[in-house]
């Protein structure tokens, strides 16, 4: 028991730091408020300890972290009361300053500024087109994405199509 | 982060790529919490064996000190903790687990569990009102020994009755109106999740 659990933890810990930032970005797209995504984060993370020792390797263990997220993630939004608006921009770039070792800050500030913008129009996707933006920006293929959703890649391919499209004029939009 | 041709796609992931780090002292902190986790599910276990194994002594007891109803008490409390365990076992079948499964898969399985436990409600409001019919045929049959008892102390029957009809049937059953309604609400936000996912919103 106690080699399989040594098994187990060290597994856990591999996953952590893996995708420990990929679980922070996603958390970022279901939750604005920091205090919040921090427990989410953590949320996600336990999820994925406690299924961890059922994974028999169905899926690819990326697959597997992303599903769990995500559903996690689902759960959090349709738990919240009321909708939560994108957080302002001004409040996303006081929240998340960005470790970025460039030496010229009016560059870095521009990509602050387009980062921000970027989350904000994430944020105020419907859910399911949410977690498919996020996923695409995430590096997974169609054929990956679909295994986490469900869904036929062809209809993620349709999908997305239509969901950088919002987000793109969503990016327009904004000054 | 991948690369692609795709120039518009390859600029967000640059841009999404520097969104957020992981909080600090992550993994120590999610280690704390496995272990409260843990700790948390053991105690649950253990009250939940010590409260099945308290009704159980106290039916037997009931039943030994209580001639003239302890039989019927007795039986009536096995019955319904076996009658709760068997519908929560029942309703809640196949819905272990779910996070690992693809999305449409845990939403369609999500609502099922949402519908599953307005189910459950449903039955426990028809359970507690045949629970008070059950006390009260009991009450009827034995009316010839209760009688005399009610008699004799009025007033600690009525403030028996008070505590156990008036003010606790009501609580009981506000709780599970409340309980219902905001399963109601998450059932219309599962719909929506689904419709969304189908394309239809």
């Amino acid at each position: 028991v106690s080699e399989h659990r040594q098994a187990l933890e060290a597994r856990f810990a591999h996953i952590l730091t893996d995708y420990g930032a990929a679980i922070a970005r996603l958390a970022f797209s279901y939750e604005a408020v920091a205090s919040v995504r921090e427990e989410l984060v953590q949320e996600i993370a336990l999820a994925i300890w406690q299924a961890l020792a059922q994974f028999r390797g169905d899926c690819s263990e990326r697959t597997f972290v992303y599903r769990i997220a995500h559903n996690r993630g689902l759960t959090h939004v349709s738990r919240r009361r009321s909708p939560q608006p994108p957080l302002p921009i001004e409040d996303l770039e006081e929240a998340d300053q960005p470790v970025d070792p460039r030496p010229h800050p009016e560059e870095q500030a521009a990509r602050t500024g387009q980062r921000a913008q970027l989350m904000s129009a994430i944020q105020s996707l419907p859910v399911t087109h949410r977690q498919m933006i996020v996923l695409a920006l995430e590096g997974l293929s169609h054929a990956e994405i679909a295994e986490v959703m469900g869904i036929t890649e062809n209809n993620v391919a349709v999908r997305l199509t239509r969901i950088r499209k919002s987000l793109k004029d969503s990016l327009g939009e904004r000054p | 982060m991948t690369h692609t041709n795709d120039h518009e796609l390859d600029t967000w992931r640059d841009q999404w790529s520097s969104v957020a780090a992981p909080p600090a002292e992550f993994q120590r902190k999610i280690q704390q919490r496995i272990k409260r986790q843990e700790r948390r599910f053991l105690l649950g276990n253990l009250l939940t064996v010590i409260v099945f194994l308290g009704m159980l002594i106290f039916a037997v007891l009931m039943r030994h000190q209580s001639p003239w109803m302890g039989p019927n008490w007795s039986t009536g409390i096995c019955v319904l903790v076996f009658i709760a365990a068997g519908c929560r076992l029942w309703v809640m079948r196949r819905t272990w687990r779910p996070e690992t499964q693809s999305t449409r898969a845990f939403v369609e399985l999500w609502h099922r569990r949402v519908a599953a436990r307005i189910r459950l409600l449903r039955i426990s409001i028809y359970l507690s009102l045949g629970w008070i019919i059950f006390c009260a045929a009991l009450t009827a049959a034995n009316w010839a020994t209760i009688g005399q008892d009610v008699k004799a102390h009025p007033a600690e029957w009525v403030a028996l009755l008070v505590v156990c009809v008036l003010m606790q049937y009501p609580m009981i059953w506000f709780a599970a109106v409340w309980l219902r309604r905001r399963k109601q609400a998450e059932l219309t936000e599962v719909r929506k999740i689904l419709d969304e996912m189908d394309g239809k919103s």
